[in-house]
C-alpha cells in the first residue's frame, strides 16, 4: 500500500481524489491546498489530513508519493523540493512552463532515485489507445494525416484566472493541446516542423490555436484548440487518423452514448456522458499505472523525457505563433 | 428570344451536373457540346439532344451568348480568351487557371471583351453555405477572429492527378475552394500562406494530403485542409466544411451534411445520399442571369484568381517551408 499526498485540490486534485477511491493500492493520506475549505472537502471520503501548508504536510506526514495538480508554474518547485526528500512524484501536465524547470525535474528524480511522470492522460483514454491500436494492427496502413481538436469555452474557473495569465499557465498550446501533441508523438512518431497561429491574448476571454505540424517520418497533422467557445459550450474532443489503407474518427459529442437535456431556472443545458469503469477511466489508469511503477520498481509509463518532448513542441508552437514563421524542432 | 449556351468539354466531370442545370431552365437552348474526346462528346450530345463537336472553335463559331467550360485545368486560360474574343460571357471551372500570369491574361480578356467571366465555386450557391453566411453577416457571432476549413475528398483519376494538366494535385484542387469562401466570408484578402504537404497517401506521385494556413490582411488566420483523404468505400465523396470562431460565438457549418445514411446489403454499401441541393444549380442560374442582364458576376473571375493566389503561395511554402507572402494579381 503506498501512501499519497495531494497538493493542489481544484479541478484536477478533485479529479485525482476521486481516483484514488478506485485504487486499492495507494492511500491518499493528505491534501493541501491554501484554500482550507477545498482540501477539507477532498479529504472527507479519503480519511486523509487536511494542510494549508505544504511545509507542514511534509513534515508531519509520512507518504511514498507526492501528487502535484498546482498550476503550471509552480510545478517544479514543489516537484523538485519532494524528489529531494525521496518522494515519489506524479504530476500534473504540462511537466512545467520552460525547459530548463522541466530538465532539473527529471534531472533531480534520477539523481534522487525516485520514480517521476506526468500526468498525460490522453494516452489512458480507451478512444485514443483503441485508435493507436487499430493503427498498429495495420487495418489502416500507415499514419499519414492526423487532426485533433479539443474545443471548449475560455476557463473561467481557476483560482486566480490563472488560465488568462499565459506567463503562468501557457495558454491553450501548452495547456490544452500538449495532450494531443503528447499522444501523437507517442503515437505516431517525433516531430519535425512546426507552423501555428492563436489569438496570444489579444481577445478578451477567448483564445484559440492552430497547429500544424510535419513528423519526421513525412506525415502531417493539424492539432486544434480552443478556449473560444461560447460559455456554456458542451466539452468536445475529436480525432482523425488517415492511412494509406483508411480512415478513423472520432467526436466525442456526436459519438456520445449518453444526452441529457434538461430547463433549470430557464437555462437549457445539453450533457454528454461517457461512462468508464475500472482501468477504461484514464485518471484511475494514468494514476494506478504509476502507483504500480512506484510499488514494483517499474518504469514509469509517461516518462519525463516524454513530458520534456511534448512541453519542447509546444514551446515550438507559441514561439511560430508569435513570429509568423516555421519553427524546426532539434 | 432563348439564351444560347454551349459546353465546352466533359474532361471535368463537374460538366455533367451543369448541363443537366442549364437544359431544366426555362428560357436556355444548350447549342452545343465541343469535346476533343469524340466518345465521349458524341455521347453526351446525344444524352441532351444537341449537336457535337469535336472542335470547340466550330461551336463558338455559332456565336453562343455564354460558354461553359469544363477542359483540364491547363487549357482553361486558352480556351476562356478564345470564347471571350469570339464574344461569350464565360464559366469557368475551377481552378481559375493554373497560374495567376494566366489568370490575369483571362481577366484582361474579359475587361478587353466588354464580356464576363466567371469561376465555378458552387459552394457559394450551396443552401448550408448561404444560411451560414447570412447568420455570420447578421452579426450573430459577432467579428471572426479564425476559421478552420476542412475540403476532404477522394483522390480523382486521369488528368487531375498529371500535373501538366492540372497544375497539381489535392493543394491546387481543394484549396481554392475554401479560400474562395473563407475570403467571401470574412470580405478581406490573403496576405500571407504556411503550407505542409506530400504524396502521403495514395502513390501517385502527385501531393494528396495538405494543410495550409493563411492569414489575412484584417488578422484573421484559417487553415485549410485540402487533403483526398478519403478512401474508395468512405460513404461520401465530397466535404466542405467550416468552423468559424467569432468574438460573439461559433458557426459550423457542413455543406453535405444534409444526407441519408443508406445502407445496401447487396453491395455491401455504406453509402450517404445528399438530399438537398448542391450548389450547381445556383452556379449555373447566376451565370445565365449574368448572361441575360451583363451584370457583374457572384464567383467572379477576380474570385477565382485570388483563391488560385493561395494555392501558389501554398505550393512555394511547401518548398521553402517558410511562411509565404500572397502575390496578388495587380502585382504582376
Amino acid at each position: 500500500m503506498k501512501k499519497v499526498a495531494l497538493i493542489g485540490a481544484g479541478t484536477m486534485g478533485r479529479t485525482h481524489c476521486n481516483a484514488y477511491l478506485s485504487i486499492e493500492d495507494a492511500k491518499l493520506v493528505a491534501v493541501c491546498d491554501i484554500n482550507e475549505e477545498k482540501a477539507n472537502m477532498l479529504c472527507e471520503k479519503h480519511g486523509a489530513k487536511s494542510y494549508t501548508d505544504y511545509e507542514t504536510m511534509i513534515s508531519n506526514e509520512e507518504f511514498d508519493i507526492l501528487d502535484i495538480c498546482l498550476p503550471t508554474y509552480l510545478h517544479s518547485k514543489y516537484a523538485i523540493d519532494a524528489m529531494k526528500r525521496g518522494k515519489n512524484v506524479f504530476c500534473e501536465k504540462p511537466i512545467a512552463l520552460t525547459l530548463e524547470e522541466a530538465e532539473e525535474m527529471t534531472k533531480t528524480a534520477k539523481e534522487y532515485g525516485v520514480k517521476f511522470s506526468v500526468g498525460h492522460v490522453l494516452r489512458f483514454f480507451p478512444q485514443y489507445k483503441n485508435a493507436v491500436s487499430i493503427v498498429n494492427d495495420g487495418k489502416i496502413g500507415s499514419p499519414r494525416l492526423i487532426r485533433t481538436t479539443r474545443n471548449q469555452a475560455f476557463p473561467n474557473w481557476s483560482w486566480e484566472n490563472w488560465y488568462a495569465d499565459y506567463s503562468k499557465s501557457g495558454g491553450p498550446i501548452l495547456d490544452l493541446v500538449i495532450h494531443d501533441i503528447d499522444w501523437i508523438i507517442a503515437s505516431f512518431g517525433d516531430i519535425e516542423r512546426v507552423y501555428a497561429s492563436s489569438f496570444n491574448g489579444k481577445v478578451e476571454k477567448q483564445e484559440h490555436c492552430m497547429c500544424i505540424l510535419r513528423l519526421k517520418n513525412g506525415a502531417i497533422a493539424h492539432v486544434e484548440g480552443s478556449w473560444a467557445y461560447p460559455q456554456g459550450s458542451v466539452f468536445r474532443m475529436t480525432y482523425e487518423v488517415v492511412g494509406t489503407d483508411g480512415e478513423i474518427e472520432y467526436d466525442s459529442v456526436k459519438d456520445s452514448p449518453i444526452l441529457i437535456q434538461t430547463n433549470n431556472d430557464g437555462v437549457h443545458k445539453n450533457e454528454y456522458l461517457n461512462p468508464m469503469y475500472g482501468n477504461a477511466e484514464p485518471y484511475g489508469a494514468e494514476i494506478r499505472a504509476f502507483v504500480e511503477a512506484v510499488d514494483q520498481n517499474k518504469d514509469v509509463v509517461i516518462k519525463g523525457e516524454d513530458a520534456i518532448k511534448a512541453l519542447k513542441v509546444c514551446l515550438a508552437c507559441i514561439k511560430s505563433s508569435e513570429t509568423g514563421e516555421s519553427v524546426t524542432i532539434d | 428570344m432563348k439564351t444560347r449556351i454551349g459546353v465546352i468539354s466533359f474532361e471535368h466531370m463537374h460538366a455533367l451536373s451543369y448541363t443537366k442545370s442549364l437544359v431544366s431552365m426555362d428560357g436556355v437552348e444548350l447549342v452545343g457540346i465541343a469535346d476533343t474526346d469524340e466518345y465521349r462528346g458524341a455521347n453526351m450530345a446525344y444524352r441532351f439532344g444537341t449537336k457535337y463537336f469535336s472542335d470547340y472553335k466550330d461551336l463558338l463559331a455559332l456565336k453562343p451568348d455564354g460558354v461553359i467550360i469544363c477542359t483540364n485545368n491547363s487549357l482553361h486560360c486558352s480556351v476562356s480568351i478564345d470564347a471571350l474574343r469570339a464574344g461569350c460571357h464565360v464559366l469557368v471551372e475551377k481552378p481559375f487557371a493554373i497560374n495567376s500570369k494566366e489568370a490575369k491574361a483571362m481577366l484582361e480578356e474579359a475587361e478587353k471583351s466588354g464580356k464576363r467571366i466567371m469561376n465555378a465555386f458552387p459552394m457559394r450557391f450551396s443552401p448550408s453555405v448561404i444560411e451560414a453566411k447570412k447568420a455570420v453577416d447578421s452579426g450573430k457571432i459577432g467579428d471572426i477572429l479564425c476559421i478552420t476549413g476542412i475540403n476532404h475528398g477522394k483522390i480523382p483519376s486521369g488528368w487531375f492527378i498529371d500535373k501538366n494538366l492540372s497544375g497539381g494535385g489535392g493543394v491546387m484542387d481543394h484549396t481554392v475552394h475554401l479560400a474562395d469562401l473563407i475570403r467571401w466570408f470574412t470580405g478581406s484578402e490573403y496576405s500571407s500562406v504556411y503550407c505542409e504537404s506530400g504524396n502521403l497517401l495514395h502513390n501517385k506521385g502527385i501531393d494528396d494530403a495538405g494543410l495550409v494556413m493563411a492569414k489575412m490582411e484584417n488578422g484573421v488566420f484559417a487553415t485549410i485542409d485540402c487533403s483526398w483523404a478519403h478512401v474508395k468505400n468512405y460513404p461520401i465523396w465530397p466535404q466542405v466544411d467550416m468552423e468559424i470562431i467569432g468574438t460573439k460565438g461559433t458557426l459550423e457549418v457542413k455543406a453535405f451534411a444534409q444526407v441519408n445514411h443508406v445502407v445496401e446489403e447487396s453491395k455491401n454499401a455504406f453509402e450517404d445520399i445528399v438530399w438537398n441541393k448542391d450548389g450547381d444549380e445556383g452556379l449555373v442560374a447566376e451565370f445565365v442571369d449574368v448572361v441575360r442582364t451583363g451584370k457583374y458576376p457572384n464567383a467572379s473571375g477576380l474570385d477565382g484568381a485570388k483563391a488560385l493566389e493561395v494555392a501558389e503561395a501554398a505550393y512555394r511554402s511547401v518548398k521553402s517551408h517558410k511562411n509565404e507572402k500572397v502575390i496578388h494579381i495587380e502585382e504582376i
